[in-house]
């Protein structure tokens, strides 16, 4: 565990590229309804030149931003068959790969999921897919740029204990990739260890909470 | 060594500017300057006027950037004093915020936040000022003075709307007005807190003449743009602030 | 002796509670977590928890003393190793 003093506050802003401003601004703004915050106007003045540019801020809530830069006289630098404005993958990447990167946006009830369902869904851009589980329900989308956008909201709260399983789980990551066989069931029986090793003092200092569903 | 490269941002009408700031740092023993400026179309000081001009601001930064100045200036201390209270700290953030976007290393101050640090340097508390703004302006310019902590004892207004007009006040009638205020227990006399109302020659004879520190919008920019760019603060003939030797307490 | 370790959160408890029918296993805990031990092979039906993929296929937290040898929408097994 960590004593550093976590001071950071959230996303500032997650940057991406785009080369379709109008598209980025009907999706966010008009579609989604975030709100525009910021906007910079820039040239490239530093060592490594570039062309003239805005940078521009979408509010995602909790005073987090979504930002995009849009250069002038630039086209998509990446080609391929999948993947988004930034980067392109050939037809052999899987589709879990090409997905695997993606901005979960947090909603708290299901009133709000279900208002931007159906403000995707009147849109250019619907909802592709609605997953729902025990403890989130999300739906997805991706914009004009091909960057996918999931929406989401929790089911329940977190508990403690899954906070302990996390950095069980990420320590039994951190023991096996070190080691030689790098597997699930290599994973699952360290953590095991790491389990019979810590889990009964954690419970001596906490109280497990069991919430009720939302 | 190479010059420093001065950007000034002005408005359209000034010409003070780019008279006073190179007149004063070409006093610098050591250090050579270049000045490179930036217009923002402005006539009448207004209100109106003022916010319009600020629209112009990013097109100036653009043009300034190009030109890959060292320090940048923005010499519109009036312009920003309307916008309220701390306004010069978010006029700076976000010049600062244009140019570091695009990876420039300029430096950033504006007149008004150097008047600012000017004062603080020379330790005031209290003080005096002469503008030559019409009298709900001037009152704005005291009024964001009071936000940053010092006590305006004492003003004057001469009252003169058109920015060309201004660049021509004569000294004479600035001495004038200094010499109405009621400088009682007064820190320092701000002989112009404008940088199109001209002062340069006023600074040293009026800190003669009141037994105190006097500093103009012009003399506080050279200060703020000395140090921004790390260079010793040493110009003779412009009062106190410029020339610790010299420099009475407070 | 075989254990399946399962974080005992509202949606994996049909887990243990199905895995808990069958008299050769036990169903302990440690710490947050259940611990499902038996003697030999350890086996749930999926259908008989009612658990959502999403769910089935994240519940287990570890395993000692076997190794997983099934695990799809029919079925966990565990075999002692």
């Amino acid at each position: 565990m960590t004593d550093l003093e976590h001071r950071v506050r959230g996303v500032d802003h997650v940057a991406y590229p785009t080369f379709d401003p109008a598209g980025t601004v009907a999706f966010y703004r008009d579609t989604l309804g975030f709100p525009v915050v910021h906007s910079i106007c820039a040239a490239g003045w530093g060592p490594e030149k570039h062309p003239d540019f805005i940078h521009f801020f979408f509010d995602i809530g909790n005073d987090d931003r979504l930002a995009f830069f849009y250069y002038f006289g630039t086209s998509p630098y990446s080609a391929g068959p999948k993947g988004d404005v930034y980067a392109r993958f050939g037809e052999d990447v899987p589709e879990w790969f090409v997905r695997s990167r993606h901005l979960a946006i947090h909603v708290d009830s299901e009133e709000a999921l279900l208002e931007y369902r159906r403000r995707l869904d009147g849109s250019a851009w619907p909802v592709e897919m609605q997953i729902q589980h025990e403890t989130i329900e999300s739906i997805y989308t991706h914009d004009p740029n091909g960057y996918m956008i999931e929406v989401t909201r929790a089911m329940r709260p977190v508990t403690p204990q899954e906070d302990l399983d996390a950095n069980l789980t990420i320590d039994a990551l951190l023991d096996v990739v070190a080691g030689d066989d790098v597997s699930m069931g290599a994973l699952l029986a360290r953590k095991a260890e790491l389990i019979v090793e810590r889990a009964p003092g954690w419970s001596a200092e906490h109280e497990p909470i069991q919430p009720s569903h939302a | 060594m190479a010059p420093h490269r001065i950007g000034l941002v002005v408005p359209s009408s000034n010409v003070t500017v780019e008279t006073e700031m190179p007149a004063l740092l070409a006093r610098h023993p050591a250090a050579e300057f270049s000045f490179h400026s930036s217009r923002m179309r402005m006539h009448t000081v207004s209100p109106e006027q003022l916010r319009a001009m600020n629209a112009q601001r990013e097109r100036c930064i653009l043009e300034l950037g190009d030109a890959g100045v060292d320090a940048l200036l923005y010499a519109c201390l009036v312009a920003v004093m309307v916008g309220g209270p701390g306004e010069h700290r978010r006029v700076e953030s976000a010049v600062a915020e244009q140019l570091a976007a695009g990876g420039s290393a300029t430096k950033i101050r504006s007149s008004a936040g150097a008047l600012v640090e000017g004062l603080h340097a020379l330790g005031a508390r209290r003080i005096a000022l002469v503008t030559p703004y019409m009298r709900p302006l001037a009152q704005q310019v005291v009024s964001y003075l009071d936000s940053e902590g010092f006590t305006v004892s004492d003003w004057g207004a001469l009252e003169v709307a058109d920015n060309a007009e201004v660049g021509c006040i004569p000294g004479d009638r600035v001495m004038a007005a200094a010499r109405e205020l009621d400088l009682t227990g007064v820190d320092a006399l701000v002989i112009s807190a404008c940088v199109q109302m001209p002062s340069l020659p006023l600074v040293d004879a009026a800190e003669q003449e009141f037994g105190l520190p006097v500093i103009s919008a012009a003399t506080a920019g050279a200060y703020s743009l000395l140090t921004a760019l790390g260079l010793p603060v040493d110009i003779p003939g412009a009062g106190s602030l410029l020339c610790p030797a010299v420099r009475q307490p407070a | 002796m075989t254990t399946l370790y399962v974080l005992d959160v509202p949606e994996n408890k049909p887990v243990a509670e199905v895995a808990g029918r069958d008299p050769s296993v036990a169903v302990d805990s440690v710490g947050p977590y259940f611990a499902i031990v038996a003697a030999g092979p350890i086996v749930i039906d999926r259908r008989a928890t009612g658990c959502r993929h999403a769910v089935w296929y994240s519940s287990v937290a570890g395993v000692s003393g076997g190794r997983i040898t099934q695990h799809d929408k029919d079925a966990l097994r565990v075999e002692p190793t």
